[in-house]
């Protein structure tokens, strides 16, 4: 009974889901979607490789994907280390680098973010007080921060971690302090009517209620954190996929440059699917509502 | 204790055109009084009902609650809004303990409280249901459990039942006629539908707008105990008639 309230409640008839008639090529349901998905980049690698001739195409420059293909297997499985490729092997450890720089960047964007946003969008004074500076930081480029950086931190993992923290943070800030200006007036008059002091209304009301919009800045915080990370590995750091890349791209090896781009992509998606699942667990409460109307 | 005094209170909202919300409303509100303030949209009774309970302040005139000045809101005042306002984060039963756990009472005084409410509004099996999962009438519920469990010495409503369908209004008038009865609590309840205030209110504050003025104070001298089924006792029907005669009236004079 307690699982299905609603229903019980006002036994509206819950209309049976209508049968879904598969469309043209695909079938109906999670294969027939998957495929529609698979498509599109099925149809561009085929176009690609047999637009190409002796493994590679445009006069040479790119590689047909059999051997990126190619290039990502040695890269991840080969033997370290040995030989004439400097990065056989590597690829784990590159992508450990790169993804643990992110790691701690984002975390330190996060750490400083989410309670400045919340300060700044619950509190008049600190709004008046801190968002001037930040608004006018915030137009400086992180890529222009990078001699900044490097002649701070050096050659090392502070400055990628400076970098990907500052770029995480903007819109991280940004967006917890619109969650928190937006709250529902009538939440906060209700707590207060209840005898909630002003940090009970802080932590209890504008924190949760700011959490949807603090999700929204941590997806968008993530991906400019890949992007902080890929810069500064290309300048100011000798290990991580941007690295990787730009060495790459040094000697030759755009069949290492692609399979490197995606490797970037995969993991920018994994990250994304990371906070996603903590933030459908967070916001349960925001699903049962759009379920319910 | 639970008496509310207005005397010439004003409350004009600044800008290029202040508008004037309020204009010397004097008002007394007796403990254990149920008073309606009954108006059409924009007369300024939610204004009324938002300084007594601390969110708005005045511009002058006097203001007290038990003779003390009213200057925030407090769990004394407990405030039903219209829409609940129930935070969509938690429980039926959270929501209820929201204002007994910031106020650090031991939850083994308030657990038992919390269940006997949810008895009394009828919705223990939702006690662990969202607000969203709710009818709108439930969520009203949910609204009044969480002022009751305060045990205020008064309860401000602001047009509760106004987004309600008719016949979920009517039950919610009866539950509230049944708890009130028993609790005998303050209210002043803030409401446009003239059926409601006579059925509810021991007196009636007509209220006109622009600016916000008390008009008319009409007593109901219906019996109590009163239930929904006298909507259309004859005795009803003669108080309605003069409170429709006294508003038209109270129109024609402002006109």
């Amino acid at each position: 009974m307690n699982d299905a309230p609603a229903r019980a409640l006002d036994a509206a008839p819950v209309p049976a889901a209508p049968k879904v008639k598969s469309r043209g090529l695909f079938p109906a349901g999670r294969t027939g979607a998957a495929m529609r998905a698979a498509l599109l980049p099925v149809l561009v690698i085929a176009a690609w490789q047999l637009a190409g001739s002796g493994g590679s195409l445009a006069g040479g420059v790119l590689p047909t994907p059999d051997r990126v293909w190619d290039a990502w297997v040695v890269w991840a499985f080969g033997p370290q280390g040995m030989g004439l490729n400097p990065y056989s092997g590597t690829w784990l450890s590159n992508v450990l680098f790169s993804s643990m720089r992110v790691a701690q960047g984002f975390v330190l964007a996060m750490a400083i973010g989410i309670p400045a946003g919340v300060l700044i969008g619950w509190s008049r004074a600190v709004s008046g007080t801190v968002d001037p500076t930040i608004q006018l930081l915030r137009p400086i480029p992180i890529t222009a921060w990078l001699p900044f950086s490097i002649a701070v931190f050096g050659i090392q993992d502070m400055g990628a971690i400076f970098l990907i923290a500052l770029g995480g943070f903007y819109p991280i800030v940004v967006n917890a302090t619109h969650g928190a200006r937006d709250v529902d007036r009538n939440w906060i008059r209700a707590a207060e009517m209840m005898g909630a002091s002003r940090f009970d209304v802080l932590r209890r009301v504008v924190l949760p209620a700011a959490l949807p919009a603090i999700f929204t800045g941590l997806r968008i915080g993530l991906g400019i954190a890949w992007t902080a990370v890929i810069v500064s590995e290309m300048v100011a750091v000798k290990s991580g996929l941007g690295y990787v890349l730009w060495d790459a791209y040094y000697v030759g090896r755009m069949d290492v440059v692609i399979a490197d781009m995606l490797s970037i992509g995969a993991m920018g998606l994994l990250s994304d699917r990371l906070i996603v699942t903590v933030e459908h667990w967070a916001l349960r409460w925001r699903r049962l509502q759009s379920a319910s109307r | 204790m639970g008496t509310i005094r207005f005397r010439e209170v004003v409350k004009t909202y600044p800008g290029k055109q202040p508008v004037v919300a309020l204009d010397r409303v004097n008002l007394d509100i007796g403990e254990g009084e149920f008073v309606a303030l009954l108006g059409p949209s924009g007369c300024g009774k939610s204004t009324l009902l938002n300084l007594i309970a601390g969110f708005e302040e005045m511009t002058s005139g006097a203001l007290s609650f038990n003779g003390g000045t009213v200057d925030s809101p407090g769990p004394e005042r407990a405030v039903v809004f219209q829409e609940a306002a129930l935070l969509p984060w938690l429980t039926v039963e959270q929501n209820i303990a929201f204002g007994p756990s910031v106020q650090k009472r031991p939850r083994a005084e308030y657990e038992p409280k919390i269940r006997e409410l949810l008895r009394l509004v009828g919705l223990e099996r939702f006690a662990h249901s969202l607000p969203s999962q709710l009818s709108g009438g439930m969520r009203q519920r949910v609204g009044i459990a969480r002022a009751l469990v305060m045990d205020p010495k008064a309860l401000l409503m602001d047009e509760p039942f106004g987004a309600l369908d008719a016949q979920t209004r009517m039950s919610m008038q009866q539950l509230l006629l049944d708890v009130w009865q028993s609790l005998g609590t303050t209210v002043l309840f803030v409401t446009h539908d003239i059926d409601e205030a006579i059925l509810l209110a021991d007196r009636i504050c007509i209220m006109s707008a622009r600016p916000g003025r008390i008009t008319r104070e009409i007593t109901v001298d219906l019996p109590r105990p009163r239930s929904v089924d006298q909507l259309t006792d004859p005795a009803f029907i003669r108080h309605k008639a003069a409170i429709m005669a006294e508003m038209r009236e109270a129109q024609k004079e402002h006109a």
